[in-house]
């Protein structure tokens, strides 16, 4: 088995929202960031692979099972964090500790209380006196402490003071050093995952943009800034969106070093996923009228 | 499933403290010859157990609780679980403290009066959780206190509506053989309700969307 996960043609149909024919993979041992502004659909899509939501359509397959008709055996393996918090906060830890006891067959308390431990969280405080970092970091805890195969986070540092979201994100890094285990991780906050995702996959209204691995996209993709004489010059096909501000066009490319060959334009910037979700998002092409109209970039 | 027993009775540690005093309160009344409030010690169980949904709906634990294994099912059965045994426990030492009571105030114990009141308590009790469980897994704690008042209050008008057109010194004297299966009747009615109840928030909860 080579994908831990695999979705193919997702759909689900809300009044004012669908998400549409979501398809991708993520390899064992991997981590896959998904990225998209608010209300995309990363959500919707992680609460279809729980089976929070139901009614929608396609097909989605952790470790080679169907999510819904092999479902017991598949949440043993699974390990997750939700956007909101959900722990009851009159809990303590230790009442957590028990609980998943009960649930978990492969829970290991000895790992539990080690995460407590290097986390300074502690064991009988109720979870109401807990900080929303430490809330974070003992959802964290619980996700790890029965060995998942794979970790399923959204937006597991929103809301984080940097300092936290940093702590939040070594814990990652740390446990991909030591486990056999694949992540996904869903995010609006692109720079967390530039340093620790394999794999982005972009998700816009619905819809997935793009997916491909981390290092295709920050090495390849580019933003080329150049005049409005400059612009004119470059062929539909060479760019995929452009951005005109005060005194420049900015024009993300697919591929830098093809594009330097093509072009006698300098000023190539290497991209970050935030330049590519604002583009992606925000900006124009010559040819698509739609994004003229809406957002008309190129006329201010 | 254990583990989601475990996680209310967690919840609710501080209320089974207010259930001890509770139970020692009627004690002390009972002896010094004061007023009876057996009846209310089971009925608190499900009331108590009903503050648990709100504390599920307030921090979001209900869609966590399908990302674990089983999470769907076990849910559900742990709450008539643990508020069924809550409820019999309580009812036991009740009873085994009204038999005391009983005891020390005549010197005689009635049994079948304290039997049958418990009996009724408790048939009550596990009434009102058949009704409240599936509304609250429906609509919500909120909405299903609203809706507990209108059964309630339905109930009591359309009773005494019924009073004026039926004879019940006629029907009683009418059912009065089935005094000595009371306590039997009971328990299986009960039964069949609570079945029912639990299979039918079963399937709204495995239906329900966070």
């Amino acid at each position: 088995m080579d994908n831990i996960l695999e979705i193919k043609n997702l759909c689900k149909k809300y009044d004012n929202f669908e998400l549409k024919n979501i398809t991708f993979n993520l390899p064992k041992g991997m981590i896959m960031g998904l990225i998209g502004e608010n209300g995309a659909g990363k959500t919707t899509t992680i609460k279809a692979i729980l089976d929070i939501i139901k009614s929608y359509s396609g097909e989605i397959k952790i470790f080679g099972l169907d999510n819904r008709q092999d479902e017991r055996k598949i949440k043993e393996d699974i390990g997750v964090v939700l956007d909101d918090m959900f722990f009851p906060e009159i809990l303590t830890p230790n009442d957590i500790n028990n609980t998943m006891q009960g649930i978990y067959k492969n829970w290991d308390t000895k790992m539990f209380n080690g995460y407590l431990k290097e986390f300074s969280l502690l064991p009988n405080k109720q979870i109401k006196t807990f900080s929303k970092g430490m809330r974070k970091k003992l959802e964290i805890a619980t996700s790890l402490s029965h060995h998942p195969k794979l970790l399923i986070l959204d937006e597991p540092t929103s809301g984080l003071d940097p300092v936290a979201r940093r702590e939040v994100i070594q814990i990652f890094q740390n446990i991909l050093e030591k486990d056999e285990c694949s992540i996904l991780l869903s995010s609006h906050i692109t720079t967390d995952l530039e340093h620790i995702a394999d794999y982005i996959t972009f998700i816009n209204n619905g819809e997935i943009v793009l997916s491909k691995t981390t290092d295709e996209l920050l090495d390849k993709y580019g933003i080329v800034k150049c005049s409005e004489k400059e612009f004119k010059s470059i062929s539909k096909d060479d760019y995929i969106k452009y951005k005109k501000s005060k005194y420049e066009y900015e024009v993300l490319v697919p591929n830098k070093k093809e594009f330097k060959t093509k072009y006698n334009i300098s000023i190539i910037d290497k991209i970050t996923l935030d330049d590519l979700m604002v583009l992606m998002i925000k900006g124009g092409k010559s040819n698509d009228r739609i994004y003229k109209k809406r957002f008309s970039y190129d006329k201010k | 499933m254990i583990g989601f027993i475990k996680k209310d009775l967690a919840m609710i540690k501080s209320n089974l403290k207010l259930l001890g005093i509770l139970i020692v309160v009627y004690a002390i009344m009972g002896l010094i010859g004061k007023m009876d409030i057996s009846f209310i010690i089971p009925f608190m169980c499900v009331m108590i157990m009903i503050s648990t949904f709100s504390y599920d709906n307030y921090n979001k634990w209900d869609a966590y609780s399908i990302s674990l294994p089983n999470g769907r099912t076990n849910s559900v059965k742990s709450k008539y679980i643990t508020t069924i045994l809550m409820t019999f426990i309580v009812s036991i030492i009740t009873i085994i403290l009204s038999f005391i009571i009983s005891y020390v105030n005549t010197k005689v114990i009635n049994y079948e009066q304290i039997l049958v009141t418990m009996f009724g308590t408790v048939f009550g009790t596990l009434l009102v959780l058949t009704v409240m469980y599936p509304i609250i897994y429906k609509f919500g704690v909120e909405k299903a206190r609203i809706g507990i008042f209108l059964i309630v209050f339905g109930t009591v008008i359309i009773g005494s509506l019924l009073a004026n057109y039926i004879d019940i010194t006629n029907l009683l004297t009418s059912l009065s053989f089935l005094k000595d299966y009371l306590i039997l009747i009971l328990i299986i009615v009960a039964l069949i309700m609570v079945y029912a109840s639990y299979k039918i928030s079963e399937k709204i909860f495995t239906k329900k969307e966070f």
